[in-house]
Formats: C-alpha cells, structure tokens, sequence
C-alpha cells in the first residue's frame, strides 16, 4: 500500500523517459535548434502524430477502461479545433484588416473594423455579420475556455441522456455516431456560422507571432503537444490505477453486477465520457494550429471510427497501447498515402499502395481483431511479462461469455 | 387608366372591323393592298390598324401570307404605282419581283425604283397578334396548340378578340377547351370592364394549376409609396413605419418621393470627410478624433454649414418627416373589385393547393421510406434479428448495385438487364454474406463491439477495393424507360414511376421476409436459434447453418436494395456509407428484432426528414441534422424502438 505510483505503474515512468527523448532527438535535429536533418513539414507531421495520440490515450480510457466505444470522440476533437481556430482566425484578420485600413484618409471606426473583419472571414459563405457564436472570438482567454467548456458541456448533455436511458453497447456506439453524423451535417452548412465546408484556414499563422519563422513555431507546438500528452499519459494512468480506475474496469466487465454493488454505474460513466470528451479537445486544439486548416469532414463519422481502429490495434486496456497505435497506424498511414512506398509489380498488376493502402489497413484490422485482440500493446506484455495477469483455473473471468475470459487475458 | 381605355377602343374597334369585314368579304387582297398603300408605306403605328384589320378580316386564305412576308420585311413597293410584291435580289443588283400571292415573277427593277417595306416592332407585333388568328383556325391541330402555347407564353391584348372568334369553329373537343380555358385567363388581365374580369377570376377559384396563380398573382402586385395627404388610390394596406417596415426605408421612400432631403449615409459622410481634409483637419476637427459616428458628424455638420456638402439629416429630423407622411401598399391595378376578388379567388385556391401539397409531402415521405426501408431491410434481419452489427452492409448495397452496373456493360436491354441484375445482386452478396460470416463474425459473436470494428475494416476495404476497380467518378445504372418519368395527378401532386417501383419493391420484400420469418420451416429454425441458442441446438437445428443462411440472406437483400438505389441514385463507392447511419438508426428507432418496427422507423425516419425539409426547403443538410437530433431524444422515450419486444425474447 505504501508503494508509490510510479512504482505501481511502471509503464508511466518508462513512458515519459521515451517521450523526452523523442522530443530531444527531433529538437535536436530539426532546422530550428538543430542539424536540419528532419524538415519543419515533419516536425509537424510528428507534432500532429502526439496530439492524435493524445485523443487515442482519451479513447482508450473511454474504451479500453470503460467499455463505452464512443464513436464520436473526434467531434470533440474537432469542436476544440474549431473554438481555437475562431481566436486564430479572428485576430489574424483583425490584424490584417486593422493595418490595412490604417492607411485610409479617415479613421476607422470600430463598427467599420468589425464589419471589415466580418467581410473578410464570411465572404466566401455570402455572409458578412458576425454570427452570435462568434462573440468572443476576439479574446484568446475565453476560447481557450471554450475548447474546454464547449465539448465538455456537448460530451455531459450527451452521456447524461444516453446513460440516464441505459443505452448501452452497439446502440451506444450508434447513438454517438449518429451525434457526430449531425454535428459534421450542420457545420457543413453555409448558415452555421463557421463557414460551412470551407472550414477555418490560416491556422498556422499565429497572431502577435509574425516574426518567429514557422520552423520555431512548429517546434514549439511539437513541445507543447509532447507535454499535453504527458500530462495526459499521467492523468489517464492516475485515473486507472486506484479505486476509480476498478470501478471502471468492473463497469466495462459487466455493468449490473457494478450497479447492484451500489455503485452509480451512470455518474462513473458520465464523469469518463466528460473527462474524454475534454482530453479529446485540448488534442484537437494543438492539432488544429499545426494542420493550419479545419472544416467538418475532419468531423465525419470515419474519422472517429479509424480512432477506435488506431486504438484497437495498438491494443486497449494499456495506455500505452493507445498511443503506440496512434502513432504507428497514422505515420504508416501518411507514409503509405504520402506515395513513399514503392509499387509492387506482379506482372499483370501492379499494386499501387496509395490506391492499396485501405485495403491492407482494413484487413490487417480484421486480423487482429480476429487473431490478436490485444493488439501490438499485446506483444510488449509478452515481451515484459510483468502484467499481473488473473489466475483462475480456467473459469471465467466474469459472469457471461462476452466478458474477458483467461484465454485472452493470458495471451 | 390609359391603359384601359386603349383596351377598350382596341375592342371596339376589333368589333366594328369585324362587322365591316362581314360586309367587305369579297374583296380581294390586292384591292385592300392598294387601298392602304399609303399607310403601309407610311409605317406608323397609329394610323396602321385599319390595314392590318382589312387584311385579316378578308377571308382570304392568301392574307395569312401577305402578313407573313409584311412582318418578316420582305414586302416591296414600287415606288411608280405603288404595288406591293416579293422580291429576291439579282446579281447585277437589281431586284426580280414576284407577285405577292401566286409567287410568280412579274418583272425586275432597279433598287431606285422600290421601296421596302420595314415595318417598326410596334407594327411587327401588331401583324403577329393578326396572324394569331389564322393560326388558332389552321386546319392542322398542333398548329393550333403551338399558337395557344405561344399566346400563353406572351400573351397581349389583342389576342383576346382572336382567340374569341376561334372557339366557336374549333372542331377538336381538347383543343376547344384549352382555348375556353386560355380565354378566361386571358379576360382575367385584358377583359374589357371590370364585371369581365371578376367574373373570369372567379371562375377559377376551384383550379390548381401554376398558370392560374401566375396569372392572379401580377394583379395583387404592390408598389409602396410615400404620400403626405390619404391616397385615393386602390389601397392594399397602409404601413406603420417601425413596425411593417423599416424607418430607413420609410425614409428612403420618402426621398424617392421629393418629400424629404436625401440623408448621406455614412459612407458617403466618410468620403465627404476625405475629400475636405485640411493640413491635417476637417472642418477644424483633428482627423483623429473622426474614429467615432459622432465625431464623423461633429466634423460633417462643420462642413455643412460651410456649405461645402450637403446638409446633414439628424435621426430627429428623420423622425418627424416620416411622422408627417403616410405610407401605404398601392395595387397597381386600379379596380378594387378585381383585386378583391383576385385576393379571393387565390385564398381558395392556396387553400387547395395546401391540401395537395400536403398530399405531395406525404407521397414523397412515403418513398424517401421506403427506400430507407429498403436500405435497412437487410439489416433488420443481421442486426435487428441476429444481433450482428454489420458496418459492411453499406458496402453490400454498394456491391448490389455495381452488380446491376456491371450486368448493364453486358445486357444493352434495360429491362432485361434489370431482371437478371436483381437476382445476381442478391446471388453476389448473399455469397458475400457468408463468406463474411464464416471467416469473421462466427468467431466474434460474444463480442458485439469487435464485430462492429471487423466489419468495418471489412467495409474500408472493400470500399476502397471498389474505387480501385470502378474509379472514383459515378457510373450510371440506367433505368428502363418504362420507369422514365412522372405519375402526375395535378399540377402540384406528382412522383416518379421510379419511386413507386421502389414502394412495389419494399411491400414485395417486407410481405416475403414476414413470410420466410413467421410462415416457413427456415423461419421458424431463425427464430428459434435468436431465442436460444443451445436450445435450439438441442431441438436438432444446426445454428451454424441457420446463422450463416440468415446473414446471408439479409445481405442478399442488401444486394436487391442497391440495384433499387442505385437507379435513381449515381453509383459510386460511397453509396452504401451515404445510408449507413440512416439504416441503423431505421432499425434502433423502430425497435429491435422486428420487421414491422423497421417499417414503422423508416416511415418514422421518411416522413419526419420531408417535414423538416418543407419546414426549410432550402436546407437538406439542416433538415437531417434536426432528424438526427430528433432522434437521439426519442431514444430518450423509448429506449427500445417503436414497437419494442417483450418478455424473454427482449434478450439481457
């Protein structure tokens, strides 16, 4: 009882020491701080990777932990891109506009300023007043708030009305499809107020920042994505690890018998399901500013379904897991898309993998659905063996056929 | 007014001309010719009618030609004895003329020694009404029509006397209707007093048809004007500033009407503002200070008394000339009793209308049902019955109708290659079915979450296996051009044949699965194996088989459905992903494990999407986000569908 948490958790001091020394090693050969051997477009592409490992660890906890396969994380995700990239977007055009307008013969007045903005921003949708969502735009303070508050408050109305119903299960999962399916509809929409399928752009350009080059300003998103996710890493391993995290587990194994202990099955549920919601849109919001551009098909339903894909293979229930399949599945996903990986000539075919590629994806995720649920975090269990696994002699893990059973705890 | 009274003496005149033409029948052509070849020549428009009217009035086949050649300018005077002929020019630049009714050449002049007759547009249009009438009494009928759809399409006052003197001696009964009906429409804007056409408007007031409201519509038009004393005029409503409109427009209205001063706006104000910038000031303001609407008019009003711009116009002064003034929608039509009946005759007939539309909806909600029906079927048996969730059964609808597509490149008859694809598409995805069933989803049936995962690594795949074979572009599946077009019933209720295939298709599918499920042996051994089991087992049913038959079975009918969707959507690989999530929440919303509760979310789903859409027709992504959101609430009420099972066949 007396052993500290890290000593209890293992992974998580193994975790960090890996992370910093990621993040020291692209530091140090980047074009800013270093020799220039990894291009800044890397940088970003390796920065963007830790958020969507980020939102991965977010949904293993809600997954992995809990049982609840929410296909909607990604809607949190982009709701907190989209509640940075409004200040983003909005400063940048103030400033724009503001320099532009200084040099009329008469000064502008503030409502002339606002009305340029506007203009600027919702000319492409045919529009030029600003929308009552965008009334804090121009204070960074309460959209930072906001990619917070926002998804957090959508994630607890949501879980309160899904849980409170005792929608469980593959209706679940179908419920917050269905979710994210409306969200993606209504902000492709022209009159939503946030530029319909044109999205959010020039999000790489950070206001009040125009004299550092965009190799720093990768660089430092790179840090400050590692240190979300670390931060992250910790707080999802603090969460599981103790009382909590065996209430969730027992949730996930079987959900009555949690409930006829005198638990309050929906409250644990609603407080994971929120707390994801929210780890998702702080991942969304670094990512966002690194990708530079945000509109509602990054929200479509897929999206959310490839991060219980990503989640799935590198192997749910281990935090690490998450994130080793975040990281590997997406880098081999831009590797195999980026048109990198050279064709394979069978004579009278030849595989193209940027054509290919989904189908190797979808069905090596069907074999390791099939063959290896534990997925690559598996193989690192085999490798360690310092899980504590449960002996029982074969008798089942819980009460039905659909818990986990020893056979696939032992793997 | 004069607009009327030109009306009137038209008619008159028509009416008197038409009485002189009794009288003046035997004349010939050439004599009227000669008689108006003054007027001719001379081409105006005031003094032309009599020609025209003589001419049409003749009773002479031929005059119909001579009007031809007159309005296409292509009548020439010789300018020594004034006869009138058609002429073709000669190489040497001299004209052969020919006479104008035989066609035969009479002789050849100079250029000098003609004149051509080129009649003004006034004139041409004037001629062209004249030769309406010949063309409403041809001896063919399409002639007839196309005259009719011509007057219908541009009508003007004087094809009202023609199409008059037309119906009497009209012989084809559908014809002769048209053109009663065409008259009264016609007498609606042109009739000669107002009894006419109240009378005609009213005789409307049980129609439909888009050309009634257009023609009804012009009449209550509006023009809203400014006045400072109570306007006599045919008052449709009068206006309070503030309320029915804006205060800026009342303004606007009354500087339009010289009542009031124009009011500079601010942009106006601001480039005033730049144009008189002085080392540095305005009007003796520091430009600084002109970062303020009020320090702008500080600086404004400075100049104004300068007399350098025009005056300002304080929101006071505003104020009290819009107070002084009454505003009011004005008909432009002058009699009250046409507009009010008119207001009438297009209250009844909006009513109708209403009513139709309401009809129109409801067909309309029916077949966005039934196909949604269709998409869902299939899954109301893999998931809905089996308990199997089926990411790919989008995909199997997308197969289906690739199947169809490809059957097409083979089978050139439509129909034919409709019939052989209906059941390949079944034979294709049934096989795919249980392929699928036998390799992934036997092995995961404890685990409802991972098979949803499986199939849709299952569903990328062959998703993207599609694009690679068909390309991303669509390709058609063309119906056959029996189910080409529209069942109209009226102007405002109409549905394609092809949707009510779909309707045939999705009764025909829902009858044959509450067949198989509840009348045969297949039926009952599903059933038995959804309810339990190893009971089953026990009974002597095999559950392998019976599990594989029935996913095969539902995703054979996922097959047929994409043949259906795939005719009257375009084919590509996103097909089936576009009616995924709208199949499952089919299937949630109308109660799990029932054929019927799929039948009642679909026409839950159908019905409600084309409400919201007529609430917002502009909007179908708006319209199926509120759905959605409709939807995630219901499950608040009612958890388990629609029509939701009981007892132990609930399940957990």
């Amino acid at each position: 009882m007396n052993r500290s948490f890290f000593a209890k958790n293992p992974s998580v001091l193994i975790f960090i020491g890996c992370l910093a020394l990621f993040t020291l090693g692209v530091t140090l050969l980047s074009e800013a701080f270093g020799t220039g051997v990894i291009s800044t477009s890397f940088v970003k592409t390796l920065g963007k990777t830790l958020c969507l490992c980020l939102i991965a660890i977010a949904m293993d906890l809600v997954w992995g932990y809990c049982g609840i396969l929410s296909l909607g994380h990604f809607a949190f995700f982009g709701l907190g891109g989209y509640m940075i990239g409004m200040w983003l977007m909005y400063a940048r055009t103030a400033q724009i506009v503001t320099t532009s307008m200084a040099e009329a013969d008469i000064p502008p007045t503030a409502q002339e300023v606002t009305d340029a903005i506007g203009n600027q921003i919702f000319g492409v949708v045919g529009g030029s007043d600003f929308p009552l969502i965008w009334s804090f735009a121009d204070s960074l303070t309460i959209q930072l708030a906001f990619v917070v508050l926002v998804p957090g408050a959508l994630a607890l109305v949501f879980g309160w009305l899904a849980f409170r119903s005792r929608v469980t299960g593959v209706y679940l999962s179908i419920l917050t499809q269905a979710m994210t399916l409306a969200l993606s509809l209504y902000l492709f929409q022209n009159d939503s107020g946030l530029r319909g399928n044109n999205g959010l752009s020039g999000l790489q350009n950070i206001p009040g920042a125009e004299d550092i080059p965009q190799s720093v300003i990768s660089l430092y998103f790179f840090w400050a994505s590692a240190l979300a996710l670390m931060l992250g890493y910790l707080l999802a391993a603090w969460v599981v690890s103790g009382k909590f995290g065996s209430v969730i587990r027992g949730i996930r194994d079987d959900e009555a018998r949690v409930r006829f202990l005198g638990y309050s099955v929906e409250g644990y549920k609603l407080f994971v399901f929120t707390l994801t919601a929210v780890i998702a849109a702080i991942a969304g919001a670094l990512y966002y500013p690194q990708a530079g551009i945000i509109n509602p098909a990054e929200i479509a339903p897929i999206a959310s379904i490839y991060l219980a894909v990503w989640v799935a293979i590198g192997g749910r229930g281990r935090i690490y897991g998450a994130v080793i399949g975040a990281a590997v599945v997406s880098l081999l996903s831009s590797w195999f898309t980026g048109g990198q990986v050279p064709s394979i000539n069978l004579g009278f075919y030849t595989i193209n993998w940027v054509d290919w590629w989904l189908v190797l994806l979808g069905f090596s995720f069907v074999l390791v659905t099939l063959f290896a649920p534990q997925g690559i975090g598996g193989l690192f269990d085999q490798l360690v063996r310092n899980r504590a696994t449960p002996q029982r002699g074969g008798a089942p893990l819980g009460p039905d056929a659909s818990a986990l059973q020893e056979k696939e705890a032992d793997k | 007014m004069t607009n009327r009274l030109t009306t009137l003496c038209m008619a008159i005149a028509m009416l008197l001309t038409g009485l002189c033409a009794a009288i003046a029948q035997d004349r010939d052509i050439p004599s009227i010719l000669q008689e108006h070849a003054a007027i001719i020549a001379k081409g105006s428009r005031k003094t032309i009618e009599p020609a025209i009217v003589d001419l049409r009035d003749s009773g002479q086949v031929d005059a119909q030609m001579v009007l031809e050649a007159w309005q296409a300018k292509e009548l020439w005077q010789r300018k020594a004895d004034g006869q009138f002929f058609t002429t073709t020019k000669n190489e040497d630049n001299s004209y052969t003329l020919f006479d104008v009714i035989t066609g035969s050449e009479v002789g050849t002049a100079d250029k000098k020694e003609l004149k051509q007759i080129k009649p003004n547009s006034g004139i041409r249009g004037m001629i062209g009404a004249a030769l309406v009438q010949f063309q409403l009494m041809d001896a063919d009928p399409a002639k007839r029509l196309d005259a009719l759809t011509a007057i219908d399409r541009d009508p003007n006052p004087t094809h009202l006397p023609a199409l008059r003197a037309a119906i009497d001696a009209e012989p084809d009964a559908d014809i002769k209707e048209t053109k009663i009906r065409l008259e009264r429409l016609l007498t609606i804007a042109y009739g000669a007093d107002e009894a006419e056409r109240v009378a005609a408007i009213e005789s409307f007031s049980d129609a439909l048809s888009v050309d009634v409201r257009a023609k009804l519509n012009p009449i209550l038009a509006t023009t809203r004007v400014a006045t400072a004393t109570k306007s006599t005029a045919n008052i449709a409503a009068q206006l309070t500033p503030g309320t029915d409109l804006s205060k800026e427009d009342a303004y606007a209205l009354l500087v339009a009407a010289d009542l009031a001063p124009a009011a500079p706006t601010q942009d106006e104000i601001r480039l005033a503002l730049g144009d008189n910038i002085i080392d540095g000031r305005v009007g003796g303001q520091p430009i600084a200070t002109l970062n303020t609407i009020e320090g702008r008019e500080f600086a404004y009003e400075a100049l104004a008394d300068d007399g350098l711009v025009p005056p300002l116009v304080t929101a006071d002064e505003m104020q009290w000339a819009i107070e002084d003034h009454l505003f009011y929608d004005v008909y432009d039509e002058p009699s009250k009793a046409v507009t009010d009946a008119a207001e009438t005759t297009l209250q009844s007939i909006n009513t109708r209308v209403g009513f139709n539309q309401a009809l129109d909806l409801g067909l309309d909600g029916l077949s966005l049902a039934s196909i949604y029906f269709l998409a869902a079927i299939g899954l109301a048996i893999t998931f809905g019955v089996m308990g199997v969730i089926n990411m790919a059964h989008g995909e199997f609808i997308m197969m289906g109708a690739y199947t169809g597509y490809v059957v097409q490149q083979f089978i050139t008859d439509y129909t034919l290659s409709i019939i052989v694809a209906l059941p390949l598409a079944f034979g294709v995805t049934f096989a795919a079915g249980v392929a699928m069933e036998r390799l992934v989803i036997r092995h995961l049936y404890h685990r409802p979450l991972e098979t949803l995962l499986a199939t849709f690594g299952i569903s990328v795949a062959l998703q993207q296996i599609a694009k690679n074979i068909f390309g991303t572009q669509a390709r058609p599946l063309t119906s056959p051009a029996w189910l080409d077009g529209a069942w109209v019933l009226n102007d405002v209720v109409s549905i394609s044949y092809i949707r009510i295939a779909i309707f045939v298709l999705a009764l025909i599918f829902l009858t044959l699965l509450l067949f198989i499920l509840n009348k045969t042996r297949l039926g009952l051994e599903v059933r038995a194996v959804t309810q339990n089991p190893r009971m089953a087992a026990s009974m002597g049913i095999n559950p392998d088989k019976i599990n594989m038959l029935t996913f095969g079975l539902g995703s054979g009918i996922a097959g047929i459905a994409g043949v259906a969707i795939g005719l009257f959507a375009k084919v590509t690989s996103e097909l089936g992903s576009d009616y995924i999530v709208q199949s499952f929440m089919t299937v949630v919303v109308g109660g799990v494990g029932n054929i019927w509760g799929t039948l009642a979310g679909a026409t839950m789903i159908g019905g409600l999407q084309k409400g919201i859409e007529f609430l917002n027709p502009s909007n179908t992504l708006a319209a199926q986000t509120y759905m959605i959101i409709f939807i995630i609430i219901f499950i608040q009420f009612r958890p388990r569908g629609i029509i939701a099972l009981k007892g132990r066949a609930a399940g957990d």
